[in-house]
């Protein structure tokens, strides 16, 4: 049994959170992490409020245990969601892609813990003191929207900056990577990429199938010419983007018309061809299909045989 | 004063001459994004002694320079 503070926080059994995953984070698969002892996340997306109060019934229905809301601070929709959050009394939420400071005090005087999830100090260190529950220090390692700094150089800096839990993302995906954090001062993980191919996700098969035949070197990085860098697996859509990007004649909004629906065409329809598969570096260490609550617990005992092996190392 | 801290502050975190910093400049075009924005923030509030709630976006020098003044 590995112990942490963030379970007592979140009240929850193992200090994993599963990350926010636009067109994959739904209801279900939140209430499956949630039931496997883990903080299942729902992703409000780039969706309204409406669809954020559909997925949360959702995952009431199939859980009594925790769970939280990733808010993507870039989405149009942002203010209302980040109502949603208070009114629904969702106990955590989770933001990315921005800072959050705005919808800080309307979420904190609501009683939901806040746990931002953070990719330099600075923003690390500006959270705690807007009054953060923990953060989650997430390195570049991993898919979706990303910061430059990698795991094992973000995760220490951001512990000794901070009095709060910290908890580490980007690269994590079985038990060595949950003690290799724990060893950096982090206190827990949260992991998105191995939850692609649990059961319980429903994405299309097309994506799945992808995860667990990508390598070491099957990820990208796209979209750093408009400031919004995105990891993803390198398909012809990101290869095609890729390129665009260093086209100097194609205009800005022209690049960003480019990603429109892409995400959409990869979980929802397994578009090949057209669609943005989002993933970390860590895919290419993601071999078999399970259940989300197997994941968790084959993450726990393995780290606990990594951790308790560790005292053998010193003499 | 503010301005002269603030483009002192950007032209060490680029490496730049600090009279290449001008209030008309983006954030953008010099190359900022919005963690080095926090960043810089934060050390504003150290040097400066404030708090800056940074909440909306800032694109140039000049509204930055404006909001820290505001917090003054």
């Amino acid at each position: 049994m590995i112990n942490s503070p963030i379970c007592g926080l979140l009240g929850i059994e193992h200090p994993i959170i599963q990350g926010g995953m636009a067109w994959v984070s739904d209801g279900t698969l939140a209430a499956a992490v949630s039931n496997g002892g883990g903080l299942g996340i729902i992703s409000a997306m780039s969706a309204d409020a409406g669809y954020l109060s559909r997925q949360v019934a959702r995952a009431r229905s199939l859980t009594d245990r925790p769970f939280g809301v990733n808010v993507m601070l870039m989405s149009p929709y942002a203010g209302e969601v980040a109502r949603t959050v208070a009114d629904m009394g969702v106990s955590v939420v989770t933001t990315g892609a921005g800072n959050p400071s705005k919808y800080m005090k309307m979420w904190i005087d609501s009683g939901v813990a806040v746990i931002p999830v953070v990719a330099s100090v600075a923003l690390a260190r500006m959270m705690e003191r807007s009054g953060a529950s923990a953060v989650i220090a997430e390195g570049g390692e991993s898919g979706g929207h990303v910061g430059d700094t990698s795991t094992l150089v973000l995760v220490p800096q951001v512990c000794d900056a901070v009095g709060i839990p910290v908890i580490a993302a980007g690269g994590i995906a079985d038990g060595r990577g949950f003690a290799a954090v724990r060893a950096l001062g982090a206190c827990g993980v949260q992991i998105g990429t191995r939850f692609l191919v649990a059961d319980e996700c429903s994405i299309h098969d097309n994506y799945k199938d992808k995860i667990i035949k990508a390598s070491d070197i099957a990820t990208v990085v796209t979209g750093r010419r408009l400031g919004h860098a995105v990891r993803s697996l390198k398909t012809p859509f990101s290869r095609a983007y890729l390129k665009a990007e260093y086209d100097s004649a194609l205009p800005d909004e022209d690049l960003e018309k480019l990603g429109v629906g892409a995400l959409r065409l990869a979980a929802v329809e397994g578009d090949a061809e057209h669609g943005c598969f989002l993933a970390g570096q860590v895919a290419g260490m993601v071999k078999k299909r399970q259940r989300a609550a197997d994941i968790i617990s084959e993450i726990m005992a393995e780290a606990e045989v990594v951790i308790k092996g560790a005292s053998e190392w010193a003499v | 004063m503010v301005f002269e801290k603030i483009a002192e502050i950007i032209a060490e975190h680029l490496g730049l001459a600090a009279d290449s910093v001008s209030r008309d400049s983006s954030l953008e075009d010099l190359g900022i994004d919005s963690l080095d924005t926090v960043e810089m923030v934060m050390q504003l509030e150290s040097d400066l002694g404030v708090e800056l709630e940074l909440e909306g976006k800032i694109s140039t020098v000049g509204e930055l320079v404006d909001f820290v003044e505001s917090k003054l």
